[in-house]
């Protein structure tokens, strides 16, 4: 997965942003059809406008070319905006009230969530370390979900969040915890520009986001109550439940790098 | 706070290759879409490559559930007549494919299920299963069933036999069926050939026919075929270029 990841990222920017999006689009149909708002073709159809307005946004430059380099980052934040108007526009649309704001919720947290913060992953392959900071991110979200299963299984004796998923624990998460703090050091080449906060913010961010991600996924399954979000890889679960970690990762180092330093 | 209900699709411990063999399918809104414009990419294909005609195209307006019953020469045949019908009941139309040669190889199977919405038919064994899998879909209205059944495609370009399982599908069911003869489709894509060539192809839609009134024995079951057989060959005498 991470390997197909980084073959993509390297064939360059618009590849990155396409796959990227691509990606997004398949594990929202996931979501999708998990929590059954696949049935409603109004807001998926929304939705699935949103995600590839997100990946179109990341791809063009400004209209007036009043931002540096490519990407279009004032609308790419203001995406959600629009969005969500129009998904609450959809049942005055309709004119229908029955049902709606369970189905309204589920395609703002999707877009939101799946569509627009893993498509932060696409806009960062606009800044000009965008090799570094994708390569480093998948790769490091990669190394902490494996640190955490085998520190887990070798040490794992207290739960972590017993009611959200019953095999993580205490021991897994702090171990994967140390490996995203060090790792910053060891693959410095991937940002030189770092300093030592940026650096520490990176292993936090990582270390902690990673783990996040792959719990907030799990309360989405746990309440709708399915093992995993689809079959997609035979013995993986769904697309969706291999990027968990990414999708809470990636966008919170983005802005944590676009606050520091010029992005583009 | 009351709890949610999550209504979500049957499928989601099947594998995306188990989701394009099952019937039927849950697709959402991206196969419809996809759906949609390949239909429309092949129906301007048919127009422009095999300048694609429709001859008593009236016969098909109807709102009910109908079977189409056609002559079975090449691929086409089945393209031919979806693109008689309207976008929208695209989706509710079901050519019946051979599950043998259909729903084997994946390539055929991501056509099948995707681009043509086809039915798997087993047409060697479990032929009564397939046949009541075909009866239900009948039962809610707008099904449209596309059957060949000469249940192969002629390689002489000659119209085979109709097998009699055709017969008992619509014996004594208010269901109009409706004989269509595709004019070309031999001369444009013979079996075995790679891709069609550019031939006329012409769709001659007749007159739908009812056997609400029939019964289901075994003499009267293959007397339908042999009817519904004629009324094709009648269509291709009529208005056949050969």
């Amino acid at each position: 997965m991470a390997g197909i990841g980084l073959i993509v990222v390297f064939l360059g920017r618009i590849p990155t942003i396409v796959g990227v999006t691509l990606l997004a689009i398949y594990a929202f149909k996931e979501f999708a059809r998990a929590s059954g708002l696949y049935r409603d073709w109004w807001m998926t159809g929304a939705v699935y406008a949103g995600i590839v307005t997100v990946g179109i946004s990341s791809v063009i430059s400004h209209p007036r070319g009043e931002e540096p380099g490519t990407g279009w980052y004032g609308f790419f934040v203001a995406v959600p905006v629009f969005e969500i108007a129009l998904i609450l526009f959809i049942p005055i649309l309709r004119n229908r009230a029955r049902g709606e704001l369970q189905r309204m919720s589920l395609a703002i947290v999707g877009f939101i969530y799946i569509g627009w913060m893993f498509g932060h992953l696409g806009f960062l392959a606009n800044a000009s370390n965008a090799y570094g900071f994708i390569c480093y991110i998948i790769f490091a979200t990669a190394l902490s979900d494996v640190a955490a299963f085998t520190f887990g299984k070798i040490f794992g004796r207290h739960p972590l969040r017993s009611e959200i998923s019953p095999n993580k624990t205490w021991e897994g998460a702090l171990g994967a915890f140390a490996v995203a703090m060090i790792l910053p050091w060891i693959l410095r080449f991937s940002f030189p520009f770092f300093g030592i906060w940026q650096l520490i913010l990176t292993g936090l961010i990582v270390g902690i986001g990673g783990q996040l991600g792959d719990l907030s996924i799990s309360v989405i399954k746990r309440d709708i109550g399915t093992k995993d979000m689809a079959a997609t890889i035979p013995g993986h679960g769904g697309i969706l439940d291999r990027i968990d970690s990414l999708i809470y990762a990636a966008p919170l180092f983005m802005h944590m790098a676009g606050y520091y330093y010029p992005l583009r | 706070m009351k709890k949610w209900r999550y209504d979500s699709s049957r499928d989601l411990e099947r594998t995306p290759l188990d989701r394009l063999r099952q019937f039927p399918r849950e697709p959402d809104i991206l196969v419809y879409g996809l759906r949609s414009i390949v239909a429309l990419i092949i129906r301007g294909l048919l127009r422009i490559y095999n300048r694609f005609e429709i001859i008593g195209h009236e016969n098909l307006r109807t709102n009910r559930s109908l079977v189409i019953v056609a002559n079975h020469c090449s691929h086409l045949d089945a393209l031919c007549l979806l693109a008689a019908l309207p976008l929208r009941k695209l989706h509710r139309a079901f050519p019946a494919a051979a599950s043998d040669y259909f729903f084997q190889s994946v390539p055929r199977l991501w056509i099948a299920a995707v681009i043509v919405n086809a039915l798997p038919f087993a047409r060697q064994m479990r032929v009564r299963q397939s046949l009541s899998l075909c009866e239900q879909l009948l039962i809610s209205p707008g099904t449209i069933l596309i059957i060949f059944p000469e249940g192969t495609r002629s390689t002489t370009g000659e119209l085979r036999e109709f097998k009699s399982g055709i017969g008992a599908l619509v014996a004594g069911r208010d269901v109009p069926v409706v004989p269509c003869f595709i004019d070309g489709s031999f001369r444009a894509w013979p079996k075995g050939k790679r891709l069609p060539r550019p031939r006329k192809l012409r769709l001659i839609v007749g007159a739908p026919l009812n056997y609400r009134a029939c019964g289901r024995d075994k003499m009267e079951i293959c007397a339908i075929a042999a009817e519904l057989r004629e009324a094709v060959n009648e269509l291709r005498q009529r208005n056949g270029s050969n």
